[in-house]
């Protein structure tokens, strides 16, 4: 409990559990991968420490301590993608990613004070029952967090900025980390989703457009660290659409699933990078080929990735696409269909025939890509056995149709890939669709005009009336001092003066000589029988 | 009629020691005449016993003319006491005098006249009680047989002998036209009486008390004896017999009624506390500083005499007054005594070369401007409160300034204490005690006034 009278703490469901596990299998691998690659000490403190936060904010009853966790989690991906801090680059790319994350944050700060009013309670259970203005600020609130934490639309391009860190932060952040805390919360807090009536149906068609169209910017991309970025938002997409859908046992079958695809393709990505110096997928052609091992664990993971079957992705996005209908349903198979041409993409350009020796990849290196491209084969299976609803204590659905469609599309499209060789590339999505520009447009640009405006305001009328007040009261001071002080000290003077003129005149009656004692004591009591008889 | 003489136990006390230590004093040798202050001090601390035990009891009349009442229980505590107090400072003073026996015997018999003077309510006992307690002062005012003590002395003894004269013939008009000398049968014999021989009565009646209060226009003794007599007659001069002549001066207001008695005094009180605070301005000798301050305050204290018999606040303000006065009066003379300076700028560094006896003084000095916590701020609230009650707003205003103009002097004697010492010289100690004990009782009798007025 971290405030009295406000109960919470940590504790740990089929939800937690699952989410720990996997977070743990992949820090495991992606530590021990980076083991090979000889980072400093602060890199393994800043990746424990990420991981930490995300293990609270999983374990976490109440909003006080989500918070904390949210908000170190936060901090960490900013010293993690700014890691290489000399290149200044970087570090602005940590900036970006660290302030849009940041600003959707402010959403969970608002949700726990409407939390507090509404619910008169910070426990995550008790949000849903919530009075219902409050309730709906409340969900409005964890929603923009939630989007903001996972990269969807609109906050997309901070992922792109991203990609800045490390490798292995990569592999980390994209797969059981940082995004996957957004997706977390949304399937955490379905209840509070669904009772609004309009959050759930937001959520659902926000993850399925950012799976359709993050998918078409990772089909344009040219950069492989790139290409998998947008898959990622595309990816989470399909978990928050499962939030959205109240498909929790989907959502996290995918959510597990997709982390270890991901956190494999991020590390043969580095690989590659650090073998080869490059992330081109035009310089990386025929890359697969010259270590097979690691060619072998991307071939399996991009396959996954494409949602061919019977691989994992496969089975768990099947698993969401069966809760949805109409619309939804479209939408989610186009975007189904995007991704197997962009992991069709990257698996040509790294598998296309090209000249070039083998190379060496160490030991500590290698073990990890195994396990998880061991996970990214066959951890469909619990999704096809229904064994995650079991763990999680919900209902699970999946849908034959639905899947045999689905994966007819992926093989058709990755062959159709294979066989054209080529892929379109929209231009527009090339950019990320501008977003980061739009929202240096729409929210960066007006926010400093604001500020510089405020500054101004603050420097001339604040400011300005503290020193014409200060201006008047030295003026009036100066007046005081010229025309008043001399007045009032001269009538000080003149008391002063007064008194000891009074003072010498007071002693003059003490002259020594009792005769003049007795004589103006005879006065005074002559005058004071005439005080008496008037008084009288 | 109650002529039960253990009414009078404390005077026969006072009474019995001096008798004692007269006669004993003629058989002792110069060097053991030391134990008649002995003898003199027991007889005080035996009248204060009876005068406590006394206070507890019923009131009374005694003798048809002493009467025991608040008034006297006060003037019997304050004026034994402080001549305990002086008995202290004179012991360092004319120890192994030829005549220090007579000494004692004087101030005592000087104090028993004083006790007298304010526990009566009979025009001619005052008349036998002004002269018992003025005529061994006159006497001690020239005991050093020195120039300023023997010119002192003169000038007190002719201003007592004029206004003393003047007294007699108030008390003789006064038993004429109001048919008798008791206050009770005065009271009804002076309301269908003349103004004009009232007028006339009261105001002689007047000169001879206010010449023991040392209030205009019987001030003009008070500087000349003050600076000239020995120091710890001066201290007596200037506190004892005011004690009295304030009670009796309170008592004749309450108990007789005159017309015009609130305007009088009111007038009187006016002229004193301004005639005194501004000759206290510029005086370079402490003694004559300090004489001009009673002056002053005894204008302060007929503040509430004048406004006797019409308001309830009138008593208490005038037995507290005139306590807290005495007590710090005697405090600030103790340390005159106990230094043996004279001069203000001899004061210099006091507070550094004796700490004790520098803060006493300090104590007292701004116990008579009438700082909070000290006696005479209680005093002074009263005062204030007399005044206003009595629906004389302008004498508390006249009082409220004068308060003002006396910090001046005040500070001047204040401010060089804490300058760098000059010479130095331990004060002597009895008197010092006597200064830290009479700083002591300003600040008990403040701080706990609420006690003591309930």
């Amino acid at each position: 409990m971290m405030l009295p009278g406000w109960p919470g703490g940590l504790a740990v469901d089929g939800l937690s559990a699952v989410l720990l596990a996997t977070l743990a299998v992949v820090l495991v691998a992606v530590l021990v991968h980076a083991a090979g690659e000889k980072f400093g000490a602060r890199f393994y403190v800043l990746m424990l420490v990420f991981a930490a936060a995300m293990a609270v904010t999983v374990t976490a009853a109440d909003l006080v301590l989500l918070l904390m966790g949210w908000e170190v989690m936060g901090a960490m991906s900013y010293a993690l993608i700014g890691y290489l801090w000399p290149d200044a680059e970087r570090v602005r790319s940590a900036d970006v990613a660290f302030l849009t994350t940041r600003a959707a944050d402010l959403g969970l700060y608002m949700a726990a004070g409407f939390a507090v009013a509404g619910a008169h309670s910070l426990r995550l259970d008790d949000l849903a029952a919530a009075e219902a203005p409050w309730r709906d600020l409340v969900a409005a609130g964890v929603v923009v967090s939630a989007l903001g934490k996972s990269a969807q639309l609109p906050f997309s391009f901070w992922l792109s900025r991203a990609m800045a860190g490390p490798s292995p932060v990569s592999a980390l952040l994209h797969s059981a980390t940082m995004v996957a805390a957004g997706a977390y919360l949304l399937l955490r807090l379905h209840p509070l989703l669904a009772a609004t009536g309009w959050a759930d149906t937001l959520v659902s068609w926000v993850g399925a457009l950012t799976a359709l169209v993050l998918g078409a910017v990772a089909l344009a991309q040219r950069d492989l660290k790139q290409l998998l970025a947008a898959s990622t938002c595309a990816q989470i997409g399909f978990m928050v659409l499962a939030a959205g859908l109240g498909s929790v046992a989907g959502g996290t079958a995918h959510l597990v699933a997709h982390a270890a695809v991901k956190s494999l393709l991020f590390l043969c990505a580095g690989v590659w990078l650090s073998v080869l110096g490059t992330q081109r997928l035009g310089e990386l052609r025929g890359a697969a080929r010259r270590h097979r091992p690691v060619g072998a664990a991307f071939g399996a993971g991009a396959l996954a990735l494409a949602g061919v079957p019977p691989l994992s992705l496969w089975a768990t996005k099947d698993e969401v696409l069966a809760d949805a209908g109409g619309g939804l349903l479209a939408v989610g198979l186009a975007a189904s269909v995007l991704s197997a041409a962009y992991a069709a993409k990257a698996l040509l350009a790294v598998f296309r025939p090209a000249e070039g020796g083998a190379f060496r990849v160490p030991l500590l290196e290698s073990v990890p890509l195994a396990v998880l491209a061991l996970g990214a084969v066959v951890l469909g299976i619990p999704a096809l056995a229904g064994a995650w609803g079991r763990v999680l204590g919900v209902p699970e659905k999946s849908d034959v149709r639905v899947a045999a469609l689905s994966g007819v599309l992926a093989v058709v499209t990755v062959a159709a890939v294979a066989g054209v060789r080529r892929v379109p590339e929209p231009a527009w999505a090339v950019n990320w669709l501008w977003s980061e520009r739009v929202a240096l447009a729409v929210a960066v640009r007006p926010v400093f005009a604001l500020a510089r405006a405020l500054a101004r305001f603050d420097d001339q009328v604040v400011d300005g009336a503290v020193r014409g007040i200060v201006r008047g009261g030295r003026w009036a001071a100066g007046l005081t001092g010229r025309r008043v002080e001399l007045r009032v000290d001269g009538l000080v003077d003149a008391v002063g003066r007064s008194a000891r003129w009074l003072a010498a005149l007071a002693r003059r009656p003490q002259t020594g000589q009792v005769h003049m004692y007795y004589a103006q004591a005879a006065v005074v009591l002559a005058v004071l029988v005439l005080v008496a008889l008037l008084a009288g | 009629m109650n002529e039960n003489p253990a009414d009078l136990a404390p005077e026969l006390c006072v009474l019995i020691a001096a008798v004692l230590g007269l006669a004993g004093g003629l058989f002792l040798p110069r060097r053991r005449q030391w134990q008649v202050a002995v003898v003199c001090a027991a007889g005080l601390v035996a009248g204060l016993a009876a005068a406590g035990v006394a206070a507890t009891r019923a009131d009374l009349m005694a003798f048809d003319a002493f009467a025991v009442d608040p008034v006297t229980h006060v003037t019997r505590i304050t004026v034994l006491g402080s001549t305990l107090a002086v008995v202290a400072l004179a012991r360092g003073q004319v120890r192994d005098h030829p005549r220090e026996t007579e000494h004692y015997v004087l101030i005592l018999l000087s104090a028993l006249g004083t006790v007298v003077l304010g526990a009566t309510s009979d025009l001619l006992v005052l008349v036998a009680a002004y002269l018992l307690a003025s005529i061994p002062a006159y006497a001690l005012a020239g005991f050093g047989k020195d120039a300023p003590g023997t010119e002192a002395a003169l000038k007190y003894y002719l201003m007592g002998a004029l206004l003393g004269v003047l007294m007699l013939a108030g008390v003789t008009l006064l038993s004429g036209i109001g048919r008798g000398t008791a206050y009770p049968v005065l009271r009804v014999g002076l309301a269908d009486a003349p103004q004009a021989a009232v007028a006339a009565g009261v105001v002689a009646l007047l000169a001879g008390l206010l010449f023991k209060a040392g209030a205009v226009p019987g001030h003009f003794w008070v500087p000349d004896v003050a600076e000239g007599a020995p120091p710890a007659i001066a201290a007596y001069v200037t506190t004892v017999p005011k004690i009295g002549a304030f009670a009796a001066l309170y008592r004749f207001g309450a108990e007789t009624l005159p017309d015009a008695w609130p305007a009088l005094l009111a007038v009187v009180a006016a002229a004193t506390m301004t005639l005194g605070n501004l000759a206290a301005f510029g005086q370079d000798n402490v003694r004559r500083l300090l004489a001009y301050s009673t002056v002053s305050q005894a204008g302060y204290l007929l503040v509430p005499v004048a406004m006797a018999g019409r308001t309830d606040l009138a008593q208490p303000a005038v037995l507290y007054y005139v306590a807290a006065y005495a007590v710090t009066n005697l405090g600030a003379f103790a340390v005159v005594v106990a230094t043996g300076r004279d001069d203000l700028a001899e004061y210099a560094g006091l507070l550094r070369g004796s700490p004790l006896v520098g803060l006493s003084l300090v104590v007292c000095l701004l116990g008579f401007i009438g700082t909070p916590p000290t006696a005479v701020f209680v005093g002074k609230v009263l005062m204030f409160g007399a005044a206003l009650d009595g629906h004389y707003a302008w004498l508390a205003v006249v009082a409220a300034v004068n308060t003002a103009a006396s910090v001046f002097y005040y500070l001047r004697w204040i401010v060089p204490l804490f300058r760098r010492p000059s010479v130095p010289s331990p004060p002597a100690r009895g008197a010092s005690a006597v200064a830290v004990t009479a700083a002591l009782c300003s600040l008990a009798l403040g701080i706990g006034s609420g006690i003591a007025l309930s």
